[in-house]
């Protein structure tokens, strides 16, 4: 096993530059999940490092061996591709045993080595079919297990389960985890469900247009977003941003007509966005606390949860412009007027004109 | 119920139609060839001999000297070393080349693909004097050499353009995981692209030594005598003569059919299989 170190590293396809000038440093053992929306160049930054892609500036090293140079097949590093790329005429064991074979192992060496892999992933009364025999939770399992043969330094995964159903993803989302944590192994790891990132990471990169916006662990993330972009992409349902301003003494001003004291934060008269996260708001208990005010457009019961969707008045009648999320069954219904306060300061987010957060000091 | 019904009756319709225009020469070929070369000439003509005689066929298949069997068996000779030898070459230049034109970039080489292909649509007319010259000053005519270079250049850029379309619709993935897994290109290709792409494999292996097979023009062009003369021009030969025995003729043209017809046989197991299905999602 080893460390990853990308230094400065771009790519350009034309003119257009894909990953502009990337820093990043994952540790030996570490489970590393690159996140973004779609294009933002995760998955290009990925295969760069596995060697697929040709790195257009910059440097890679694996452990302290310098790569971006040394062909694909000799970075000793493995994959798991988005759409499996099992080889078709093969059988799972010739699959899984295929980069074992292509190291020049003997066959006795390749079967040892193929039979440990299928008892761990439950492969073995499996190895006689081709991949078409197979569901899509046996296929993933078999590309897994192919990536493991070689007991390769890195394991890149590229969208693993994002051809899975709902209840399997869940399933390998946990069977990964436990791999992960069985053999510790380096892994990176590319999604864009933001879910199977903030459960499966040790770390969390966050990417957008070639740009790495945050790195940290997935709590961190979530409580201290450096930016408005990486604030409304890590947690679901979305954060709710809306903009103020604040008064001549630096207070924010509320929509409620409040002006709250967050202290260090901010100057007089400045505009800032607000975003304070759907599970953060509570009832407000009376008038005096209250942030928000808006009538109830829609409700939904989930038992453990209830969401609610608020006009405010930020834009349009009828628009929804906050989401809250309240803990249990509340009694709420379409059309009701509510009155939301916040509980505590740290769930608070500001961010200035750029989308750069604002630190409010404790 | 009523609509596939029909429909089904439309299809085997269609099928036998395209049987009877298919079979008929054939058939009427292999009447011929069964008949006496009196029976052949008298009229009014007789659909069915009335005493069907293989002596054609012994005549072309027992070997003497001087007499068609010795064209005949000499045309069939060469005319497998021409057609499998020129196949082989150009299906072992066409796995790379054709490769290269799928998964390589490169505009340029998109282009020199096209001209490939407007080069194979040249009229063979048009470029048989040059290349008569050229076998001629490098002493090449009437050589198996000459018509295996010849041929290629007629296969090549069929049989590259075949696989071409074929590996195009291989995922990308499949020649990237071996790549990861530790395989060099060569190796990507041997293990992986050329087994999906077996059908694709097979169909221009038939195809090739097809074209090669049937040949005439050049055949009849760059060979003089049995050293090199090819299976067509051997019984255009038998024709050629003052008396045409077209029994004779016949039965050469159901034997030539004959190499072909098991080369399918034994293929079309794998021109029939589709592979590529479970390997990636879908």
């Amino acid at each position: 096993m080893a460390s990853v170190s990308l230094s400065n590293v771009t790519k350009t396809f034309g003119t257009a530059n894909i990953i502009k000038g990337v820093d990043l440093s994952v540790g030996d053992g570490e489970l590393v999940v690159f996140v973004g929306p779609s294009g933002c160049g995760k998955s290009t930054l990925l295969r760069m490092i596995s060697g697929l892609e040709e790195i257009s500036g910059g440097e890679i090293h694996l452990g302290d061996r310098r790569v971006d140079h040394l062909p694909a097949s000799d970075r000793d590093i493995a994959m798991v591709f988005q759409s499996y790329a099992l080889y078709p005429h093969m059988t799972v064991a010739e699959n899984i045993g295929f980069p074992l074979k292509m190291a020049g192992k003997s066959k006795r060496e390749i079967a040892d080595k193929t039979r440990e892999i299928g008892d761990v992933l439950q492969l073995l009364p499996l190895f006689d079919r081709t991949p078409k025999q197979l569901s899509g939770g046996q296929r993933q399992r078999v590309a897994i297990g192919r990536a493991l043969a070689r007991d390769p330094k890195i394991i890149l995964l590229d969208e693993p389960l994002s051809n899975l159903d709902a209840a399997l993803r869940v399933d390998m989302r946990m069977e990964l985890a436990r791999l992960h944590r069985e053999l510790g192994a380096t892994m990176i790891y590319v999604t864009h469900d933001q879910v199977e990132a903030m459960t499966m990471a040790d770390r969390i990169v966050v990417l957008r247009d070639g740009v790495v916006e945050q790195v940290g662990s997935p709590l961190d993330l979530y409580r201290h977003p450096v930016n408005q972009f990486v604030a409304g992409f890590i947690g679901s349902p979305k954060m709710n941003f809306w903009s103020a301003r604040s008064d001549a003494d630096g207070r924010l001003v509320l929509p409620a007509g409040m002006a709250l004291s967050l202290p260090g934060a901010l100057d007089p008269d400045q505009a800032v966005t607000v975003g304070v996260r759907p599970e953060h708001f509570v009832l407000a208990t009376d008038d005096a606390s209250a942030v928000l005010r808006g009538n109830v457009l829609s409700v939904e019961h989930l038992g453990s949860d209830t969401f609610v969707q608020l006009d405010c008045g930020f834009g349009d009648p009828g628009q929804i412009d906050i989401n809250v999320r309240l803990a249990g069954i509340v009694p709420v219904r379409i059309g009701d007027g509510v009155s939301l306060s916040v509980a505590a300061v740290e769930n608070w987010h500001l961010f200035d004109a750029d989308g750069v957060r604002l630190d409010i000091s404790k | 119920m009523q609509a596939s019904r029909n429909k089904k009756i439309c299809v085997y319709l269609g099928a036998a139609l395209l049987a009877l225009v298919i079979a008929t020469p054939v058939l009427w070929l292999f009447i011929m060839s069964i008949s006496s070369s009196t029976h052949l000439t008298t009229l009014p003509l007789q659909w069915w001999p009335d005493e069907p005689t293989f002596e054609n066929y012994r005549s072309l298949l027992i070997y003497a000297e001087n007499t068609p069997s010795q064209s005949f068996l000499y045309g069939i000779r060469n005319s497998v070393i021409i057609a499998l030898a020129a196949t082989g070459v150009s299906i072992a230049a066409a796995i790379p080349a054709a490769y290269s034109f799928s998964r390589l970039p490169g505009k340029r080489r998109k282009n020199l693909l096209y001209a490939v292909i407007a080069i194979f649509m040249l009229p063979p007319v048009a470029i048989v004097l040059p290349m008569y010259t050229i076998m001629n000053a490098l002493g090449l005519l009437n050589t198996h050499f000459a018509l295996i270079i010849v041929y290629c250049s007629i296969l090549l850029p069929f049989t590259t353009w075949l696989l071409k379309s074929n590996f195009d619709t291989i995922p990308s993935d499949l020649d990237e995981a071996p790549i990861i897994d530790g395989a060099n290109r060569v190796q990507a290709i041997w293990y992986v692209i050329l087994p999906i792409a077996r059908p694709a494999l097979g169909a221009a292996v038939m195809m090739a030594v097809l074209l090669a097979w049937d040949e005439f023009f050049y055949g009849l062009l760059f060979t003089n005598d049995i050293r090199a003369k090819t299976i067509t021009v051997a019984i255009a030969d038998l024709a050629a003569g003052r008396v045409a025995d077209y029994g004779l003729i016949s039965a050469a043209g159901i034997l030539a059919a004959v190499p072909p017809v098991v080369l399918a046989f034994f293929m079309q197991k794998t021109l029939v299989s589709g592979l590529a299905s479970g390997s990636v999602k879908g």
